[in-house]
């Protein structure tokens, strides 16, 4: 709609421009054209020139050359009538015969304003008399009552602008009228296409002036959303199929677990079949871990997984996972402590728990998996300007520059369209990032302090106004 | 404490991959529960529970006449024994799902045998508390049943908040107890703030249960993160 306003503002703003445009070029041209040519056609100028040019001499009246050629120019004839007689006293050459010789007072006020035989007439006066040249019929046309109300002529410019006014309201109605119709069609195939990205359902009706328009619209609407249909049919059952699998693969698995375990506990089986036993059972459960985090994964991407979104402490939550592991007898040869900026401050943000505890375990796993010999761990916990940040980082192997950069700018393959099957890194670092996404934060991989492997998440605070407020309980992700 | 008369207690497992009920029950008989009983669908599973009474149930979710939830609601109109749930179901849903009925716990398979072990420990541990309750420290015992602790002869009451920090202690006993769960034992939900509080409560029930408070030998403190509770025998 926002489009259609702005259509009718900038016609609106075209029609007032043409206007006064159209006003000032007829103004120009009025003046351009009036400058050229001489006041009254040069009839009256004629007239009285006709005067002066008569000279009166002891043998009568005599008219001088450029007298005549003023005649002859203009093809027209000239009599003089004598004041206080009304007789005409002299008279030019060819003058029609129709032209009387003697005028009353009436006749000569008669004749000034018009005609003399239907020869428009001009005059000028000759001492006390009058001077009157007839010029050809066609030559003049004479508005014979040219009388002004005066209070008419003092109210111009209030009647200009009133001309004005109704001139501007009526061509408004008549642009309104004419383009109605067209901003009736106009809308409804705007509003579709405003919609179209949006992801709607379009529908327009399918007549009017813009029929065929809306019909390609309704069309593209249609295809998209079959295309958005198939898309998400394509995707759930992807998300679908890997939690079948998983789903399907646990009983299978607990049973190779469960046996695993119970032999490499066997006393009465050899040292070298309980280490075989163990290493079954070790690998069981990567494979276990490995089916949970594609799982999980592919519900974060594409956002099966529910959120339960609450106020939740991520110092509470960082405890809570180191506790976790130093909680299931953790190898002697890692240590796991937790630093945070300010004691007993909680650092809240709006999330899911279960999520962000997941987010740090995989990355205590991912240190404790690429340290094989050992490493110490610590989580800390402090707060920015921009928000909360959860930080993992180890004093361990870390990673190259190359590494660094595989991991900051090379997507994983479950996100990569490219065909390669290379995997880039494991799943869990995936699952971090998704899940930080998932909360409107950041996760920035480094070099530790320490030379090992630093994450650093970012989460964005609580709003003070949502402290003290309950959350709703479930979202998508 | 002497836990031995925990592994007469009647346990029914339940689940239609006889594999399963095979390999479980082998790991209770190896850990010495000797009384095992299977069933493979919903009916059957109700029948035992009637007929044996079994005094803790390890349930599936998926069998084959019908879904575990709707057995633990049914079998709760005739018995209060602690339920388990042990399924291949493991979305965040199907647990809160599980646990929301009252279940004791959720243990997502595959799993490893001795979790279930130690999880089931502890549920009959907190359920059937034996002859003796009273729980032994270094140098006191607590009676939860009384809500006091016996130093020297001497009995001691404990607060209602004392008696819930010690609970939640008591309840992971040598595990390590963070001090959000210790506050949320003692004031609920999204205890922000209560850190001083409970450092205070800590150090009462320290005076009440240690021969020597400034140091302590059954609550210990593990710094930065929270408190474990270490028992006697």
């Amino acid at each position: 709609m926002q489009s259609t306003f702005k259509l009718i503002r900038r016609f609106i703003k075209i029609l007032l421009l043409s206007v006064v445009g159209l006003f000032a070029l007829n103004v120009v041209l009025f003046l351009a054209l009036s400058s050229q040519g001489v006041s009254n056609a040069g009839g009256w100028e004629a007239a009285k020139n006709l005067g002066q040019e008569l000279q009166e001499t002891d043998a009568g009246f005599v008219l001088s050359k450029q007298g005549q050629e003023i005649l002859k120019e203009r093809h027209a004839w000239a009599i003089l009538v004598e004041d206080g007689t009304g007789n005409v006293i002299w008279k030019s050459d060819h003058l029609p015969e129709e032209i009387p010789l003697h005028y009353s007072v009436a006749e000569i006020s008669y004749y000034t304003r018009g005609y003399i035989a239907d020869y428009p007439t001009t005059t000028a006066s000759r001492g006390e008399d009058l001077m009157i040249v007839g010029h050809p019929k066609t030559m003049y046309w004479k508005h014979m009552t040219p009388t002004f109300d005066y209070a008419l002529i003092a109210h111009v410019p209030q009647i200009l602008l009133i001309f004005l006014c109704v001139n501007l309201v009526a061509v408004f109605f008549i642009y309104w009228i004419s383009v109605g119709g067209v901003l009736r069609s106009v809308n409804p195939i705007v509003t579709g296409i405003e919609a179209l990205p949006a992801g709607k359902d379009v529908y327009i009706q399918e007549k009017g002036l813009l029929s065929d328009l809306a019909c390609a619209i309704n069309r593209v609407s249609e295809k998209l959303m079959r295309q958005d249909r198939e898309l998400k049919k394509k995707e759930t059952a992807r998300a679908n199929w890997i939690s079948g699998v998983s789903h399907d693969i646990r009983t299978p698995l607990s049973m190779v677990m469960g046996y695993a375990g119970q032999m490499e506990e066997d006393a009465s089986l050899s040292e070298q079949n309980r280490k075989k036993a163990a290493i079954i059972r070790q690998q069981s459960t990567r494979i276990k871990n490995l089916v949970n985090d594609l799982n999980l994964a592919s519900k974060l991407e594409y956002h099966m997984q529910p959120m339960h979104a609450q106020p939740v402490n991520l110092v509470a939550v960082a405890r809570q996972c180191i506790v976790d592991y130093l909680n299931l007898d953790l190898n002697p040869q890692y240590t796991i402590s937790c630093e945070t900026g300010k004691e007993f401050s909680p650092c809240i943000i709006e999330g899911d728990k279960e999520l962000i505890r997941r987010a740090i375990n995989n990355l205590i796993d991912n240190s404790i998996c690429h340290n094989p010999d050992g490493c110490t761990i610590v989580v800390s916990v402090a707060e920015s300007n921009a928000g909360y940040q959860v930080s993992v980082e180890d004093n361990g192997v870390g990673v190259t520059e190359k590494e660094l950069d595989i991991l900051r700018n090379t997507p994983h393959y479950m996100m990569n369209d490219s065909g390669t099957r290379e995997p880039r890194h494991g799943l869990g670092l995936l699952i971090v990032q998704q899940i930080v996404a998932a909360h409107g934060g950041s996760v920035t991989f480094s070099c530790g302090k320490a030379g090992g492997f630093r994450v650093q998440l970012q989460f964005p605070k609580l709003p003070e106004e949502k402290k003290s407020v309950q959350f709703p309980n479930t979202t998508w992700l | 404490m002497d836990l031995t008369y925990l592994k007469y207690k009647k346990i029914l497992l339940v689940d239609d991959e006889k594999e399963i009920l095979n390999m479980v029950s082998s790991f209770f008989k190896e850990y010495g529960f000797s009384e095992i009983r299977t069933a493979e669908t919903v009916e059957q599973a109700l029948t035992v529970l009637q007929e044996w009474k079994p005094d803790f149930a390890i349930l599936d979710v998926m069998l084959p006449d019908g879904d575990g939830f709707s057995l633990f609601k049914r079998m709760r109109t005739f018995t209060l024994i602690p339920v388990l749930f042990l399924t291949a179901r493991g979305e965040d849903e199907d647990r809160l799902t599980g646990l929301g009925l009252g279940a004791d716990d959720y243990l997502v398979k595959p799993f490893l045998p001795k979790e279930l072990l130690l999880r089931t420990g502890i549920i009959l541990r907190r359920y059937y508390k034996g002859e003796n309750p009273r729980v032994q420290l270094a140098g006191s015992q607590i009676d939860f049943e009384r809500a006091e602790v016996l130093k020297e002869g001497e009995k001691i009451s404990l607060t209602a908040k004392e008696y819930d920090i010690l609970q939640a202690l008591y309840r992971n006993a040598g595990r390590i107890v963070t001090i959000d769960q210790l506050c949320e034992a003692a004031w609920g939900e999204n205890p922000y703030g209560y850190e001083n509080s409970l450092m205070a409560h800590i150090r009462r029930i320290r005076e009440k249960t240690e021969e020597n408070p400034s140091k302590p030998v059954s609550l210990v403190t593990v710094k930065g993160l929270g408190y474990k509770l270490v028992l006697e025998g």
